[in-house]
């Protein structure tokens, strides 16, 4: 039974990290005062991008190449290349990101407009280059698996062998990066002048700070982060592999638990551990109970989509709490005074 | 140095002026994407610029045009209801689905009579089913006061579960098909053709009554300007006795019923029976959103964008079918539109002035 629990944890962890690192990315944004509704289109243009780096990184040192089958004896990818593809993945995360930034600062579109309209994009875009870039068909292409940070053995060890030793670079990433957004946003100066935009921007703006550049920054941090979501779950969630729409919603749920944790960063871990959870028991309830009447198997399938609802109505019933918490000029465009 | 100063003036330029330019960057940025992605661009943009002309049987096309659209344009005007006010139902994906199962729900409870008669009542009950779908997350906002942004999208997923679910459990037909279907109505249920062998239906009709009725709600009545109130003045919206209640009640029930309306059309004109949603639900819901915005939440834009995007739409595909250049360049040009209406959009508020502040006539403003 405790297996079962490790077992649960160790998944619930892998579930978590994208919806932790997406809505890590997407904190800093909303503190800032900008909402990108984006982050699925995000995290699906990054996870392309990352899954076909990860592809050519290892096409182009395999030594034994046979149509797109890479036939080398111990056919692997190892952990540089796997940091390339994340750059990659992270590089062009902030590249649609920025495009969001450019219409919502430069050229004062409708933030919740823009946002929707970079989804569309990344789902779109996603969809006919992961079918056809550069004459590869990557819904196809086959890439090793990454190889895990500690020794392989080290994965034997009880509790910690598959909760710690045998997770994914980013999995401790999200904890590091989680840390150092609290930092920023709470103990540093920068992460002060981040805060006043995205409270008042005209006093900001009065004070000499340059409203629109901080907030283009934020927001293509949110992107790279978001395109580190969407890498890990198409490199290292399970096995690497494109498929069509590969985040299934991923990117809401980050959005969901923005709102969930009231823009406070422990209260995001808190969440994306909970959601992952969630997201983890479904599979395995599905497995331990075999003969369950439909109706449940599904309603189980839609767990995932029903509990942030759910979450969102015990948390938003307290408007006073929202209110305190919400960057006072969240969604507004930024037009100085003259 | 460029400087954007507000229009005190808002003639017709201040309207027409973006749109030309977002016309002209789409345009040209389309054009570009063709060069990207085909071999021999100039003959395949022509290709898809007159598409309807080019195929054996230009009605057929034009069928194919008037018939997505029509699904897009009342979706899109039932949202941009909505929008206007700032209430975000971005779930009619989800309400679609609805629409459609409680359609077929119907026609299942009723003894699946075979009489053209009932077929109003199923888009009846294609409307309500819109419209429950949609008072979930319109309730939510009311009474708990939960973003309805994220929740009408939850709602999308949980909706294509519960077609998924009872196109294998309870009105699971054909095993033996490639996918979970239900078995297809009655041949008398399917909405007819107005012109033999093209999409042009009854169903395109409907629809287009229905937007001419939403457009003159918003345009004429009072809740209309309520809306506009809602659009540009939140607060003045109370001061002026209008109830922000109703009006996210009455955004959520009006796109609701659009999208539900326009689920049982599509069940009845289009497949005829329930799918599993990955082959039924195929971003109908979600492109309308995109014309929403595109038609700058106007109903005669709305019904003018959804025309255009889906000549280019059906225009790709032919393109396609004939020069094996792939039908996502009708995507690209879609959201390259939106970018470009969403970018120019602030050209309607402002002036842009070139060269620096002159202080004698500029400086009172």
């Amino acid at each position: 039974m405790s297996d079962l629990v490790i077992q649960i944890l160790a998944a619930s962890m892998l579930l978590a990290t994208p919806l932790l690192l997406a809505a890590i990315g997407e904190l800093v944004v909303e503190k800032s005062g900008v909402i990108n509704l984006g982050v699925e289109g995000m995290m699906l243009i990054g996870g392309l991008a990352g899954f076909i780096a990860l592809y050519q990184l290892q096409t182009s040192t395999c030594t034994m190449l046979i149509g797109d089958v890479c036939f080398t004896a111990e056919n692997s990818v190892n952990q540089f290349q796997y940091i390339g593809s994340l750059v990659v993945a992270a590089l062009v995360g902030a590249m649609a990101a920025a495009l969001f930034g450019f219409l919502t600062q430069y050229f004062r579109a409708n933030h919740i407009a823009a946002g929707l309209g970079l989804t569309v994009l990344g789902a779109g875009l996603s969809n006919s280059l992961g079918g056809n870039f550069f004459g590869v068909d990557y819904t196809a292409a086959i890439v090793a698996s990454v190889p895990p940070l500690f020794p392989e053995n080290w994965s034997e060890v009880p509790v910690l062998g598959p909760l710690l030793f045998s997770q994914n670079l980013l999995v401790p990433f999200s904890f590091l990066m989680l840390v150092a957004v609290w930092f920023f946003l709470n103990r540093t100066r920068a992460g002060l002048v981040v805060r006043a935009v995205g409270e008042n921007h005209h006093s900001a703006y009065a004070l000499g700070y340059p409203v629109i550049l901080v907030r283009m920054m934020t927001i293509m941090f949110g992107g790279a982060m978001a395109g580190l979501a969407g890498a890990f779950i198409v490199i290292a969630q399970i096995a690497p592999k494109w498929t069509e729409g590969i985040t299934v919603g991923k990117g809401w749920l980050a959005l969901a638990l923005i709102l969930f944790a009231t823009w406070r960063p422990g209260r995001v871990l808190l969440g994306a551990y909970l959601f992952g959870i969630v997201l983890a028991l479904e599979p395995r309830l599905k497995a331990i109970f075999s003969n369950m009447s439909l109706e449940i198997s599904y309603f189980l399938t839609a767990l995932p989509y029903i509990v942030p609802v759910v979450v969102l109505v015990l948390i938003s019933r307290n408007p006073v709490m929202i209110r305190r918490n919400a960057p006072a000029s969240l969604g507004q465009s930024f037009e100085p005074r003259s | 140095m460029i400087r954007l100063i507000p229009r005190t003036q808002f003639g017709f330029w201040a309207t027409a002026f973006p749109l030309i330019l977002a016309l002209s960057i789409t345009v040209v940025v389309g054009f570009l994407v063709m060069v990207a992605m085909s071999e021999q661009p100039l003959s395949d943009t022509w290709t898809l610029l007159t598409f309807p002309w080019q195929a054996r049987t230009a009605s057929v096309q034009w069928g194919f045009v008037l018939q997505k659209s029509s699904y897009l344009a009342i979706m899109a005007v039932g949202l941009s209801i909505g929008y206007r006010a700032n209430v975000w139902n971005i779930g009619a994906e989800g309400q679609f689905a609805f629409g459609s199962i409680l359609a077929f729900g119907a026609y299942v409870l009723f003894g699946m009579p075979d009489t053209v008669w009932f077929l109003p009542v199923m888009l009846l009950f294609g409307v309500l089913g819109g419209v429950a779908w949609a008072l979930i997350p319109a309730a939510l906002r009311v009474w708990a006061n939960t973003n309805e942004l994220l929740t009408s999208l939850m709602l999308v997923y949980v909706a294509a579960n519960v077609l998924n679910y009872v196109t294998t459990g309870p009105w699971k037909g054909d095993p033996k098909a490639g996918q979970a279907e239900s078995d297809p109505i009655h041949e008398s249920l399917r909405i007819a053709s107005i012109i033999e062998r093209t999409d042009f239906h009854w169903g395109v009709i409907i629809s287009a009554g229905a937007i001419l009725v939403l457009a003159c709600v918003v345009l004429f009545t009072t809740f209309g300007y309520s809306l506009r109130v809602a659009q540009n003045t939140p607060r003045a919206q109370k001061f002026a006795g209008f109830s922000p209640q109703m009006t996210v009640w009455m955004s959520f029930v009006l796109s609701g019923a659009t999208a539900g309306l326009a689920g049982a059309i599509f069940l009845s004109a289009e497949t005829g029976k329930l799918i599993q949603s990955e082959n039924y639900l195929n971003g109908l819901g979600f492109t309308a959103i995109v014309i929403a915005f595109l038609g700058r939440l106007h109903p005669i834009g709305i019904v003018a964008a959804a025309l255009l995007i889906s000549y280019v739409n059906v225009g790709a595909t032919y393109v396609q079918s004939a020069s094996q250049v792939d039908d996502s360049v009708a995507e690209l040009v879609q959201v390259t539109a939106l970018f470009a209406v969403l970018g120019t959009a602030f050209l309607s508020r402002y002036r842009v002035v070139f060269g620096r502040p002159d202080l004698s006539t500029e400086g009172a403003a």
